[in-house]
């Protein structure tokens, strides 16, 4: 595989694009079919063969403009120079704009980045020998010459190119030094400095700050102007690296950091959480219910073993006159999980509330029949609020409805006249608060008929469980009622119990 | 138009140079398209190239009424092969979708088996002489001649090869996208009683998907994947002016206008290509020459299917129509 092909690759699993091995096969297969002339083809041509969902497509048109873009170097190269890279083509196709056309030049030099260096030396002693011709006053040492004669010195060759401005020449410089420098494989902004030095190392730069010191410390006042010219050059070279590395740093790192930090929001208490981290943390959800989705949407069908499907038995026993060797039985399509999430919206629980009910309300597709009600003192249905208003809106209005000082016993209450009835052996009913009531009566009568009823109820407490029962928490009391009594503080644990809820459909 | 130009002779590509560069291949493709009445995008003759090359199938998703089927049909009008659909539903299974057995003529077979048996016994003494006798009988309950051939099996052996278009495969079930792996990868199918069928020609395959649930990842990676989204502007006015060339320029770019900018609103149901096509038509038929409020309030149920859409459209129109009626100034 080549190695422009492994590292965009590389790159577009860090925009978590997936990509099998045998995707890369058919990659590596399109490329041999297209090649790095046009442009367009070959992003229409490897987006098929890597990104096969919408998104991924999506992801694959920044990453594939992000890493086949080459602004480093953006002087214009001289008129006469890009006839001779051997971009005739590119010119010659004539429908791509100068932009095109440009970034078809580093693609060139990125593919290019796999040739000898005996070749790329071949055209910096061409380039000083071009530079000469065209009478540049201040190259009037014996330089030039002495490069024809034999390769010139890493650092006089940069020299040339830096003066004569050839920016292909210096991308495909700086694409092959960092490649050498192994930059595709940085992974922290810490590493960005030695990353760059060692960039700059490869392409020469080192020596000639040595050559720039010792021209400015020279006699000849034609060196010494142009060692100070030079010196200009460098600081801006330097300058193209530095972005350089920044670019290829996002490209191929800049996933890490978002994923560090989600882990650890995931993980850390929901109570504790910043306000800042409350975006995160919802397009945490956001993507924990879609990964949910996609695992169970597909409805999975029970054989329903006693009911004999007459048609189709039949039909597979007409090979033996109809004896029944093999029999088929009726199927019937599993129904999906009714939930009733009952959720105190009280200070202390309302925000693992919040991303409870984001979460339940997103995984429409897996669980349609999600009925929650919310509370403090009173309870009330909140079902099509969320439903129809995004989460936050939804969340202010059920806070201003139903917050206040806890009362459990009323909540029950309110919740047996308005649900009870609804209640059938389908039903999982979810209980999520902390159970403190304020030393109000618990009515834990309520939820043992609740129990009853249901096919099983879960009991969600954000406390850890050594608190339970201290102070006014009725836990105790409600705890012989349920099926499962949860400790939920985390997202990962609101995951936890999601999933169980979705695998575990009637 | 020889087969040739879009699929070469089996074989790996790398050992025989092109004899066009890639370019001119893919505005080969689409020249031929063109040609029966199909105008792609580049990325659309870029798919096509690139999966007759590599002699794979091609997934094409994009919402409903792009012409995900039509490129299939334009691709088997352009090759000169046979297209063979699948319409995938609910419940399809491989006895709709690979073969059957032709059951009553098995029957009859047995029947008249059953009368031959004495003559085919007669002499044999014994059961094991009777055993050997009939081993040596033929058996020819499960052969080809009892079987009956569906879509998958028809496209495999097809005389010359075949475009097979397995439509809308999201809405199948799982069992049966499995089904269907051995199919994608190495172009042959079991059939338990007979063995394996390999292909006589590979076919063309093109599976389409409304993304009305994701497919597995085993069917992704055996295919290409090529999303159709809606047309720009420039693409749908070709595509109008191919599909309805009996309407006026003029109306062409009024109506296409339209349409454009009736999918920026927030609609359930945004018109597809289809629907653009089919108002174009209707306005032809109504001798329109340029759009007006009356004429487009009348027939904007040729363009959108929910009657809340209409009534949201119908609030904006004023803006639409101006938006239409100044491109052609």
């Amino acid at each position: 595989m080549t190695q422009v092909l492994g590292d965009f690759i590389k790159a577009l699993r860090e925009a978590d694009v997936r990509i099998s091995p045998s995707e890369v096969i058919d990659a590596e297969a399109v490329l041999g079919l297209v090649g790095y002339d046009d442009r367009a083809l070959l992003a229409n041509g490897l987006s098929q063969a890597l990104a096969k969902s919408s998104e991924d497509k999506a992801a694959f048109w920044d990453t594939f403009d992000q890493f086949f873009a080459f602004a480093a170097f953006d002087q214009p190269p001289p008129a006469g120079a890009a006839g001779d890279e051997g971009e005739q083509q590119e010119t010659a196709q004539g429908q791509d704009g100068p932009e095109e056309g440009e970034e078809g030049e580093s693609e060139e030099a990125g593919v290019s980045g796999m040739a000898s260096s005996g070749g790329s030396g071949q055209g910096a002693g061409k380039a000083t020998g071009q530079s000469d011709s065209q009478g540049d006053k201040a190259d009037g040492g014996g330089q030039a010459p002495a490069a024809e004669a034999e390769p010139a010195s890493l650092g006089e060759q940069l020299a040339a190119l830096l003066e004569k401005g050839d920016a292909a020449q210096l991308a495909l410089r700086l694409a092959e030094a960092a490649q050498q420098a192994g930059l595709s494989d940085i992974r922290f902004f810490t590493q960005r400095g030695m990353y760059q030095w060692r960039i700059l190392q490869l392409m020469g730069s080192e020596e000639l700050g040595r050559l720039v010191e010792q021209g400015e410390g020279a006699a000849d006042p034609a060196v010494a102007a142009r060692a100070r010219r030079l010196r200009g050059l460098r600081t801006k070279l330097h300058e193209e690296v530095r972005d350089y590395v920044e670019r290829q740093m996002e490209l191929f790192a800049g996933n890490e950091g978002r994923r560090l930090r989600e882990d650890v929001l995931a993980r850390q208490r929901i109570g504790q959480l910043d306000r800042s981290d409350m975006k995160v943390m919802q397009g945490l959800v956001r993507k924990m219910a879609k990964r949910l989705v996609s695992l169970h949407s597909r409805r999975r069908v029970k054989a329903r073993r006693g009911q004999l499907d007459a048609r189709r038995t039949i039909r597979a026993n007409i090979e033996f006159e109809g004896v029944p060797f093999y029999t088929i039985w009726k199927k019937t399509k599993v129904d999906r999980p009714r939930v009733m999430l009952i959720c105190d919206v009280s200070g202390s629980v309302a925000q693992v509330s919040r991303f409870l009910l984001m979460f339940l309300h997103s995984l429409h597709e897996v669980l349609p029949d999600v009925r929650s009600f919310a509370f403090s003192s009173n309870l009330g249905e909140v079902t099509e609020l969320f439903e129809t208003a995004p989460v936050e809106v939804a969340m202010g209005r059920t806070m201003q409805r139903y917050g206040g000082s806890t009362d459990y016993g009323h909540a029950l209450m309110d919740f047996e006249r308005l649900a009870m009835a609804d209640i059938d052996r389908h039903t999982t009913v979810i209980i999520l608060g902390d159970a403190r009531s304020n030393y109000g009566d618990p009515r834990a009568d309520i939820l043992k008929q609740i129990q009853d009823r249901a096919k099983r109820v879960l009991f969600l407490n954000p406390e850890h469980r050594a608190r339970w029962g201290s102070g006014d928490s009725e836990m105790p009391r409600y705890a012989p009622y349920c099926s499962r009594t949860i400790t939920c503080a985390s997202l990962r644990d609101l995951e936890r119990v999601v999933t169980d809820l979705v695998r575990t459909a009637a | 138009m020889t087969l040739e130009s879009l699929r070469v002779a089996p074989g790996p590509v790398a050992d025989k140079p092109a004899a066009r560069r890639p370019a001119d291949e893919v505005a080969l493709i689409h020249d031929r398209l063109r040609a029966q009445g199909y105008i792609s995008s580049e990325a659309i003759a870029t798919a096509l190239f690139v999966s007759q090359r590599l002699e794979k199938p091609m997934l094409v998703e994009g919402p409903p009424g792009v012409g995900k089927t039509e490129l299939a049909k334009a691709t088997a009008a352009v090759t000169g092969k046979a297209l063979i659909r699948l319409q995938c539903y609910e419940g399809l299974d491989e006895a709709k979708a690979l073969y059957e057995w032709k059951y009553s003529k098995q029957l009859l077979y047995t029947q008249v088996l059953k009368d031959k048996l004495a003559d085919v016994l007669s002499g044999a003494e014994g059961l094991k002489a009777s055993l050997a006798r009939l081993h040596e009988f033929d058996d020819t309950f499960f052969s080809e001649e009892f079987l009956e051939p569906r879509p998958l099996l028809k496209a495999l052996r097809h005389p010359g090869g075949a475009v097979l278009l397995i439509d809308e495969i999201d809405k199948s079930d799982d069992e049966f996208e499995a089904f269907l792996l051995e199919l994608l990868s190495d172009y042959q199918i079991s059939i338990p009683e007979l063995g394996t069928v390999a292909a006589v020609v590979k076919p063309i395959v093109f599976l389409t998907s409304n993304n009305t649930r994701d497919l597995s990842d085993a069917l992704k990676r055996r295919c290409l994947h090529l999303h159709i989204p809606f047309p720009d502007q420039a693409l749908e006015r070709a595509i109008i002016r191919s599909r309805v060339p009996e309407a006026e320029e003029r109306l062409q770019i009024q109506l296409v206008t339209f349409v454009q900018n009736l999918r920026q609103l927030d609609l359930k149901k945004v018109p597809a290509i289809s629907e653009t096509i089919d108002w174009a038509r209707t306005l032809v038929l109504l001798h329109a020459r340029e759009l007006d409020r009356t004429l487009v309030e009348t027939t904007l149920n040729v363009l959108l299917k929910f009657q809340d859409d209409i009534q949201r459209v119908n609030e904006g129109l004023t803006d639409l129509l101006s938006k239409a009626t100044s491109a052609t100034r």
